[in-house]
């Protein structure tokens, strides 16, 4: 803790019998690279990724996870070197597919986005240290967010629960089947509650409505593009699929109607929207370019009344990658 | 009882502590000034440190940085290594948050490793961060132009006050000889 290495809560010693003992049981060897991390510019090996992820409390099963999720976060596309630096609220997601979801017990139904005891607090807080003392993030020297987040604790990990989705994996529409890591820049989760609605429109309606806010990542004029993405719970996901067996689907009527008029912005702001081209038919501004970027996954309770949205950061693009 | 434990943490990258060449005499240099799609304020002052620039005789190119991930920002890494090699002198900003700044020092830290006299330019509460993200990025001595914090939410015509009045210590951080530079130096 002295030596600064740690996030204000107590660690676990990385001596190096439980290092070797965590190597031994991800099955990878200590000096290979798995990827060079900003702003440090630092190379993570297997080896700092064990000790770092024994200090949080993990196991070595989660090995080709934390491997292919920290591959994932150095892909340029997710532009980690902004997003450790930024004034953004931001924290990369850990979104995990295919049967290492059961093998790793990583949460997907009730409580799914925080407060299921299990492994996904030790697996994101290891990351969370990696990104700490690997990669150097550090709040007021190499950070500058305005906020934090919560989730820059113990990191948001949680899976899809395929086996109640109506559609295919999120991971496997994305071109990776099996056993996957997605990460998505989330700026924090927040809750969208419905008590009416009882059809797929109207779900997808109050879904897509309350994406739309006028400080969304998606509405800046700062970013040239960006994604969106939302958690449906199974019960919702039933109805809605009945109407709309396809996610193209599911994600055009989504992406019609997260939008906000143009007169909804002060004065000041329309110039620099209309400059992006961003004004669309009618006079409506969409969340995203495409209805391709707007992201759907299924998890959660089945209590319903609830969806989850998870806000994008800047141009970061969401990335997945197979768990081996 | 002493525990032995593992290094979690890297270390940091051969450090290059020279700030690199002087900008020198402008006359026939073409500089190229990379500005981005979020602070009007930088292109305003960009605008009149480049009037000030081509007075002097030099070729100034303009540069956006828009979206850098995906198929954008492949091509805008090209257009930018492209710009670079048809340049001989780097003005780059601006450090005006975390991520435009971690872009910035990215920027400024490729056109320094070709050699050409660069600068970055960042507003002063990011100043911490822009040496920071130039010292980790294996290069503490790359030149910083730090203009006042707080600087967007300013009218056009303070920005444009605070441009002129920076000016000539722009030019001399910048290595600038002759003409505005030395006799404001004088």
């Amino acid at each position: 803790m002295a030596q600064g290495w740690g996030d204000g809560l107590p660690l676990i010693p990385p001596t190096e019998a439980r290092v070797q003992d965590f190597l031994v049981a991800g099955g990878r060897f200590p000096d290979e690279l798995i990827a060079v991390l900003p702003p440090l510019r630092a190379e993570c090996t297997v080896e700092k990724i064990a000790v770092n992820a024994v200090m949080a409390g993990c196991t070595g099963d989660a090995m080709p996870l934390l491997c292919a999720a920290i591959e994932a976060m150095a892909d340029p596309s997710f532009d980690l070197a902004g997003l450790n630096a930024t004034t953004g609220s931001v924290v990369p997601a850990i979104i995990v597919n295919g049967p290492i979801r059961n093998a790793l017990d990583i949460p997907y139904q009730a409580g799914c986005l925080g407060g299921v005891a299990g492994p996904a607090p030790a697996i994101g807080r290891a990351i969370r240290l990696i990104m700490r003392n690997v990669a150097g993030q550090l709040i007021n020297a190499t950070s500058q967010s305005v906020y934090g987040t919560p989730g820059r604790v113990a990191g948001i990990v949680f899976g899809e629960w395929e086996e109640r989705s109506p559609w295919a994996p999120l991971a496997e529409r994305r071109g990776v089947a099996g056993d996957a890591v997605t990460v998505y820049g989330a700026m924090g989760t927040a809750n969208i509650c419905d008590v009416v609605a009882d059809s797929a429109d109207g779900f997808l309606d109050i879904i897509a409505k309350s994406m739309a806010y006028p400080g969304a990542n998606g509405f800046l004029t700062s970013s040239a593009f960006s994604e969106t993405l939302c958690a449906i719970n199974p019960v919702w996901a039933e109805v809605i699929a009945r109407s709309y067996p396809d996610m193209a689907d599911v994600q055009a009527y989504l992406w019609d109607k997260c939008a906000l008029p143009i007169d909804w912005w002060r004065p000041e702001y329309r110039a620099p929207i209309e400059a992006l081209g961003r004004i669309g038919a009618e006079g409506r501004v969409h969340l995203t370019p495409t209805p391709d970027d707007v992201i759907v996954m299924v998890a959660g309770g089945l209590g319903g009344l609830h969806a989850a949205m998870l806000h994008s950061w800047g141009t970061c693009l969401t990335v997945t990658r197979p768990i081996r | 009882m002493t525990i032995q434990v593992l290094d979690p943490t890297a270390s940091l990258a051969h450090d290059v502590a020279d700030p690199g060449p002087d900008a020198g005499v402008l006359k026939d240099k073409r500089i190229a000034i990379r500005i981005d799609m979020l602070w009007r304020s930088w292109d305003w002052v960009s605008a009149i440190w480049a009037e000030g620039l081509r007075a002097e005789g030099a070729e100034v190119t303009f540069w956006r940085s828009c979206g850098r991930t995906g198929a954008e920002g492949e091509a805008a890494a090209r257009d930018y290594a492209a710009l670079l090699r048809e340049s001989d002198a780097a003005i780059v900003g601006l450090g005006n948050c975390g991520s435009c700044t971690s872009w910035t020092i990215a920027d400024a830290l490729e056109a320094a490793a070709t050699g050409m006299p660069t600068i970055a330019v960042a507003t002063a509460h990011f100043e911490g961060l822009a040496h920071n993200l130039a010292k980790r990025g294996g290069r503490s001595g790359l030149r910083l132009h730090v203009l006042p914090y707080p600087l967007d939410i300013l009218p056009r015509d303070q920005v444009d006050d605070i441009a002129r009045d920076q000016y000539r210590s722009f030019l001399r951080n910048f290595g600038v000889r002759g003409g505005l530079a030395e006799q404001s130096a004088a």
